[in-house]
Formats: structure tokens, sequence, C-alpha cells
């Protein structure tokens, strides 16, 4: 059984590479101009998995998202929060532009739930973005979620704990999140197609990440740091 | 008219079996104290069993066969199923009744497919579509074409698949057909056999009145019937307002895993019902019957009416995955009352936006399925200053409006949490006060603010002005 469906995972690898690596991806802009400039093809790409490693919650951790999942549920498609730890709170994904009607939540209780319900949603065409929060999460399944958003043309964004950073992933892009002095410092941790290690701050208000750092810092910084390597 | 007839010689048996058996099994029918071997499968026959048999010899010959007694009531409902399923081709479908004589071996069906040939595209599309749709029901079958039912059936039997599409080419076909393939009664062959008549043209020399006299009007009648000289009326099966099928187990299935042969069965048959109807449904019952009350019922319920085999199959699993038997299942049953037309057909006709929309009410079913209707869920806004009524799970996908309201975080916790007072994290913002719901009991009076913590994270939090207590209620995530 594990060797047919390990053979049969080769078989999709094999596919995809003979595909090639120019396979038209869309990508919707981040809403944070210096994250697009790090990110290849400007913005979240479709077909794949981005893992996020936020050190603590209440840190812009979803806002991060929100440009672009308001950006989908405004489209044609449709998103969904998947085991999210705590209430989706509507007034304000409201007041960040997302259109309800499009937006799903599953509150999937047991980790494979969860990643079962991911998987469906990625491989569903309807759905353009899919946002999991899984309790746990091995290599294995990550690239079944990779798979997934293949076939569905979406992208799959998984919360981890930020300890995962150390262990190595199949996703396409990993992002480390740290707050400091009321600021978000995303770390580009790994990044297909394009360069690790871009080091991204913006501050952390109430509001948009965007909209607040136009108040508080004119422009967000892009500081390279040094290489520490792909981690996945 | 054109009949197809469908000829089941292992009925009695498949009508019994949980699944396609390897091992050798025979059919039994019980004559006094005697059970006799009525139909035996493959595997059985390669072994030298056959039909008459004394099951005790049977049972010396070949140690291991497994011998289920035939039913009729079982028998009978798998010809409905059956009968419901093929209406999809032909609005005239006649059944054999269970037992109509002793000595009929092969149950049949019949469908006059003349009036359906136009739409099929012919004969030979018909037949290719026919069958393509009757193998998965895993069902032994001959088919047999022919202006007449006796002569359909005759030619099934015998097992020629070339069709007589006119009483000339069926009565070329009859002429060299041996005796054994005709219905006649034990006494008759045996007697025509010494008279050295062999073929059915060779019986159709002989003088009818000779006929009838030495064996009765019935032999005449049966072969004016089967050459189409006498006109054969018989009832025709009428396609049900609602659905309800039912499978009876020869013994206790002790596990969902054994029923999984039959589950495909009994839904390929009804998807075929809802094909002959032209109708699509939104919700169908099965229920697993064990030998004591309550059975289980599983309801499968989906966004929009439909009539795919492969979304049934999957939604039905989903349920039964998370069901637990008590007990063993001694029969299952599948109904269905309420009909619609499908708001999308098959899959295969509709392209783009269409299959889209289908896919996405799969999935939403899928999942509602397996996490329940509490677990798949919307969001709304609700115009209510107290920050938990001013959201709702939304679940019937209304357009909804949005009320506008202040600067409010993404994450709300389900109940506020209460926070010491002393490792309270710093207040960064002016309170927002908020007093409502004094008209009904769920009064609150706070003082909101932002708070950020050491380790960077920015807080909702409140201080409850009538005891002065802090909570966190909500998280800038």
């Amino acid at each position: 059984m594990n060797a047919a469906r390990t053979a049969d995972e080769v078989l999709q690898q094999l596919a995809q590479a003979c595909r090639g690596p120019d396979r038209q991806r869309q990508h919707v802009p981040s809403g944070l101009n210096a994250l697009d400039v790090a990110l290849p093809g400007g913005g979240w790409p479709s077909a794949s998995i981005v893992e996020l490693l936020p050190t603590c919650h209440g840190i812009g951790e979803l806002r991060l998202l929100l440009p672009a999942l308001a950006r989908i549920t405004r489209s044609e498609r449709h998103v969904a929060l998947v085991a999210p730890p705590y209430i989706p709170f509507a007034p304000a994904l409201l007041q960040h532009g997302l259109k309800l009607a499009q937006l799903w939540v599953i509150a999937a209780t047991s980790p494979a739930d969860a990643l079962w319900s991911t998987e469906q949603l990625l491989r569903c065409k309807s759905f353009g973005m899919v946002v999991a929060w899984p309790a746990q999460v091995q290599d294995r399944a990550v690239h079944r979620l990779q798979l997934a958003a293949e076939a569905g043309d979406s992208t799959g964004f998984i919360y981890r704990p930020s300890a995962a950073a150390r262990e190595a992933s199949p996703a396409a892009i990993r992002l480390q999140l740290h707050a400091h002095a009321g600021v978000l410092q995303v770390k580009v941790l790994k990044c297909r197609g394009g360069r690790s290690g871009a080091l991204i701050s913006t501050p952390i208000g109430t509001g948009s990440l965007q909209e607040h750092e136009a108040v508080a810092a004119p422009q967000p910084s892009i500081t390279p740091v040094e290489a520490t390597g792909s981690a996945g | 008219m054109l009949w197809l007839c469908i000829c089941l010689p292992l009925l009695p048996l498949e009508a019994l079996q949980p699944r396609t058996m390897e091992t050798p099994s025979v059919a039994t029918r019980r004559q006094g104290n005697v059970q006799w071997v009525w139909c035996c499968n493959a595997p059985a026959t390669q072994a030298g069993l056959q039909p008459g048999m004394n099951l005790t010899t049977a049972m010396a010959a070949v140690p291991g066969v497994l011998a289920l007694e035939s039913s009729d009531s079982a028998q009978q409902e798998a010809m409905k199923r059956l009968a419901a399923w093929a209406y999809q081709f032909s609005s005239t479908v006649i059944i054999t009744p269970a037992r109509s004589r002793p000595d009929d071996s092969a149950p049949a069906l019949w469908l006059e497919i003349g009036a359906s040939l136009r739409l099929f595209g012919g004969l030979r599309p018909l037949i290719t579509q026919f069958e393509a749709a009757l193998e998965p029901l895993g069902y032994s079958y001959r088919l047999g074409v022919a202006p007449t039912l006796e002569g359909a059936s005759a030619l099934a039997r015998a097992g020629i698949r070339k069709a007589a599409t006119t009483l000339t080419a069926l009565q070329a076909r009859l002429k060299q057909l041996p005796l054994q393939f005709l219905l006649l009664q034990t006494a008759t062959s045996q007697q025509l056999m010494t008279l050295g008549v062999e073929t059915t043209g060779e019986l159709q020399r002989l003088a009818p009145a000779d006929l009838a006299r030495r064996f009765g009007p019935e032999l005449c009648d049966y072969l004016g019937r089967l050459t189409g000289a006498r006109p054969d009326p018989r009832p025709l099966y009428r396609l049900p307002p609602r659905y309800h099928a039912r499978f009876e187990f020869d013994s206790p299935v002790m596990h969902v895993d054994g029923i999984a042969f039959v589950l495909r069965r009994l839904l390929h048959e009804f998807v075929g019902f809802l094909r002959a109807r032209d109708t699509g449904t939104q919700s169908f019952t099965l229920t697993l019957l064990h030998r004591e009350k309550p059975h289980t019922e599983i309801g499968v319920r989906m966004a929009a009416p439909q009539r795919n085999f492969e979304q049934f199959l999957l939604l039905t699993n989903e349920h039964l995955q998370r069901t637990q038997t008590r007990s063993g299942i001694l029969a299952m049953e599948l109904r269905a009352d309420h009909f619609a037309a499908p708001s999308v057909m098959n899959n295969d006709l509709l392209a783009g936006k269409a299959e889209h929309g289908d896919t996405f009410n799969h999935t939403i079913e899928r999942l509602t399925a397996r996490l329940g209707e509490q677990g798949v869920h919307g969001l709304r806004a609700q115009a209510d200053h107290r920050p938990e009524a001013s959201w709702a799970p939304e679940h019937d996908r209304r357009q909804t409006t949005s009320p506008s309201f202040p600067v409010r975080p993404p994450w709300l916790l389900p109940a506020p949490q209460r926070l010491s007072p002393s490792t309270l994290p710093t207040l960064i913002s002016k309170p927002e006060r908020i007093a409502a719901g004094w008209w009904d009991t769920a009064d609150i009076q706070r003082d909101y603010f932002l708070a950020r913590t050491r380790s960077g994270a920015l807080w909702w939090i409140f201080q409850d002005r009538r005891d002065g207590s802090w909570h966190l209620h909500g998280l800038w995530s």
C-alpha cells in the first residue's frame, strides 16, 4: 500500500518535471510591496503551498494574507479557513475587504480531518486560496497538499509552529514570522524560484499591514541578511 | 416490437451474494426434505457441479462448496431493482414473476427496444451502452434480441447474440436451435428426444394437431408465441413513484466493509432509476437493518439535486466510515421520496462554469458528509455592539448586509479569557466603551483597549466595568 502510494507520488513528480518549470502560475499580490519583490512572480503563486511559521498569535500573521484573500473572494473563486485557532471575526474580515459570501470556515477537530479537508479544498478549482491551521503536519502531508494545490491551481497557506523552521519541508515558500518592538518581521526561509534570506519588516497596527506602514514607516524596508541556506 | 431479453441464469445465487465469489457456490432449492442444486457459479461448474444435483452429493464432490438457499423474495427484489434500472433504456419493461414455473431455471427481463433504437442511434450502440451500464451491477447475463418475447429469451439462453430483427430472421435462427433451449416440460422434451426430434425446426415440422393431442395445448401455444404466430400479452412493469430498494444478506454482515459490493450495486440501480425518470435527488436514506431495533439510518444530503453514481458512493462512504454498527447487518434498504431535476446533469455533457459549480457543490457536500453540518459554514456580520453578537455562522449563504464597525481584531476568542491584573500587557489605546444588551439577558458593560504583550503580540482586552476584572477577547493576528 505504502509502496504503491510512493510510486504514485514519484510518477506524479515525474509528470510534473516533464511539464517543465515554466508552468503558468497565477500570482496574487500580497499587498506588501517589499514582500511581492521577494516573491518570484510578484505575489503569492498559485499551485503552491506556502508555510507560515509565526512565533505567537496576534502579530499580524493572518493580516499578512488578508489583502490576497480579499482579492480572491471578490473574484469568482472562494476562500476557506480550515481549523482556525480562534473565531475568524466577521466584522474585522469585512473591514479588510473580504466578501463573506465567498468565505468558508471548516471546523475540523482532528488533525487528520483538517489535512483531509485542506486537500479536498485545494483540489477543488472553485477555491483559490485555502488557509489551514493543522495541529500537526508532516512532510508527506505537505507533499500531498502540494499535489492537490497543483491539481486545483490554488494556493495553500499552512500555519505551523515556529519550531518547524528547523525541519525541511517540500513547501514552495516558507516564511518565518516574528514580532519585535511593534514590528512584524517576515523572514523568507525558502522560496522556490527566488532567493531565500530576504527580511521584510512592517509595523503591527490594527488596520491592514500596508495601510499602517504608510503612516508609521514610509516604506517597508527590505534587508538582505546572511544567506543561511534554504531550510527546505 | 423488438425485444431485448436479459437472461439471468445465476440470479438465484447473485441475488443473495454480497460479493462476487471466487469459491464454488451454488443456490439451492428445497423440495420436501431434499435440497437440490438450482444454479452454480463458474468455479462450481468447473468443479463438476450441475443444476439438479442433490446438495449432499454436491457437497461430497466439492467439500468447500458454499450453498445458499435460494430466496424468492430476494430474487424478486433484485428483479424489481433491475427493472427500475432498465427503465432508462425503454419504457416497456417486462419481468418474469418469481417462480413462474418450477422448471423455469432462468429468470429474465425484457425491454422493448424498437422504439428506443433511434434515440440510441441504432441497435449496436444501444447494446453497447446497455452492457456498459449493466456490467457494474455484477450480474451474470446473456442477451437475445428478437421480435417475440419467447424468441428473444430462447436466443439469450442459447447464447446467440446475433439479433433477429424480423420474424423471418428469427425463424431462420430457431430452425437449428436444439430443443434444450426451449421452455419445455421435462417429460415433453424426453418424449420428443425418443421420437428423434432434436431441433426446433424438426419440432415445427410436426402437425400441430398431433402435437396438441400428444403433449397438450400448452406446447402449441408456446410454439405460437415463440414464432410470433400467437399474441403474447404480459403485464408491464410500472416505475414506482418513490424509490425503495432492498437487499437481504444470507447471513449477518458484521462489518460495513462487507456491504461495499452490494452498496455499489444498489447505487448503480438507483442512478438508473433516476435516469429512467429523468430526474435527480437531493437526499436519500440508506438503512442498515439489524436483528434488533434501532436500525442504522444514514441520511445522505446534497447541495443540489443530482444523479451521479460516483458522488453518491463517495458521500455514502464518508458516512459509513463514521458509522458504528452495533450488531450484524441483515439487510440493507435504499429509499428516496423526493425528486427534482438535477441542476447540473452529467459532468461530461457540460464543461466550463457548470462543471465549476458542480465540483464546488461536490466538495462542500463531501466536507459536510465527513465533518457534519456544523463543521462547514460561512460567516455573517450582524449589527450589534456586543462583539460576541456581531458575528454568526452562516449556513444558507444568503447575501447579507455589511454593517460597519469600529476597528476590530481578526481573531475573536470563543469566550473572553480572564487575565490576572498582575500580568496585564501594556495598554496602548484609549478605551472603547461598549455597553449594550441591557434589553436582553446578555448585558455587557466593558471598556476595550489595545494592548501589546512582551512577545510583541497585539491583544484586544477589556475591563468589565461591573467588577473591574480584565479579559482577553481578541487578537490582532
